[in-house]
């Protein structure tokens, strides 16, 4: 069950956030929020080096007794952040590849709108509705 | 006053072709940075497309070798068929709108001008964003001797159904030979 997926600017602070709706929603932010540590910390132990895709992910961050937290960065320093179900076993990593690579993906286009200046909020559809269709799917 | 190049001859290549698209994104960008209102980017944009038109029409004349147009109705479909395939690889659909033979819509199924641009800003509702074409082809026809009024009449951007650029042919084409003294 995909629960929440975040976009960090390079700066750390967040382009978008999308969370299943619980009662709980700030728990996600918070979780997602201390995951950014492990990224930096994950970012500075590879080195100047990122030019593999295997080094873009950067995989399962730190496990939760409830959730899985899964990093991507790329070599704009955008980060991606998904909070997963920990009961769904199912999922493989490559799996988790793909979906960060649709987000990747999904962001390059953002990026090429003009109208769209690097560091705004991300307001746009086609984002959302790629959004959804990752944690329909995973459902 | 900025120039803006053409990338015509290199549009067969993929990566062009977005280059291209990013270019004029950028273009369209900065004149709304520019001014302030969308009337005046519009016009800056036809005003943009007219300076293209005249020069690339030499440019489309020469490559497509087509012969003379004998009327208005032949013009639109080479304008469609020919010049829009060249130059943007789509095809639009022409029809005539009027029985007076003289009015032109274009739609335009494909607009690979707004691959990117998912829908206009809230502030910039009224922006024609392709309003560049529309000096194109004014600016084109105008030095084969044809006056025109071209305007977008339908914009998918602007949440209509389709996209349709609206050719108004102003005066008669200058299509009959010159009367011999009997």
């Amino acid at each position: 069950l995909l629960l929440s997926v975040v976009c960090f600017a390079p700066q750390n602070y967040p382009l978008y956030i999308r969370s299943v709706p619980t009662e709980n929603e700030l728990k996600f932010h918070y979780t997602v929020h201390t995951s950014l540590d492990v990224v930096d910390e994950k970012i500075s132990a590879m080195g100047k080096a990122l030019v593999d895709q295997r080094e873009l992910y950067l995989g399962l961050l730190y496990p939760t007794e409830d959730y899985k937290v899964y990093g991507y960065v790329t070599n704009s320093r955008v980060k991606f952040v998904m909070v997963v179900d920990s009961s769904n076993t199912a999922l493989r990593d490559n799996e988790i590849r793909s979906m960060f690579r649709k987000l990747h993906n999904s962001y390059t286009d953002i990026m090429c709108n003009p109208f769209y200046n690097p560091g705004d909020r991300i307001h746009s559809r086609a984002f959302d509705s790629m959004v959804n269709s990752m944690m329909m799917q995973v459902c | 006053a900025m120039e803006v190049i053409w990338w015509g001859r290199e549009r067969r290549k993929l990566s062009s072709r977005e280059l291209f698209v990013l270019t004029y994104g950028a273009l369209v960008a900065q004149l709304c940075k520019d001014y302030e209102k969308d009337e005046d980017v519009n016009t800056f944009l036809d005003r943009m497309g007219y300076g293209i038109g005249v020069r690339l029409i030499d440019d489309f004349l020469a490559r497509s070798a087509v012969k003379k147009c004998r009327s208005y109705s032949e013009t639109a479909d080479m304008i469609a068929q020919v010049a829009f395939k060249m130059y943007l690889g789509v095809t639009p659909s022409v029809s005539c709108s009027n029985t007076a033979g003289n009015e032109f819509s274009l739609i335009l199924d494909k607009n690979p001008l707004v691959d990117f641009v998912e829908e206009l800003p809230a502030e910039r509702a009224s922006l024609c964003y392709c309003n560049l074409l529309c000096g194109v082809i004014r600016g084109a026809l105008e030095m084969v001797h044809l006056a025109a009024e071209v305007t977008f009449l339908q914009d998918r951007l602007k949440g209509d159904a389709v996209t349709e650029i609206g050719i108004t042919f102003l005066r008669k084409a200058e299509d009959r030979k010159h009367k011999r003294n009997k």
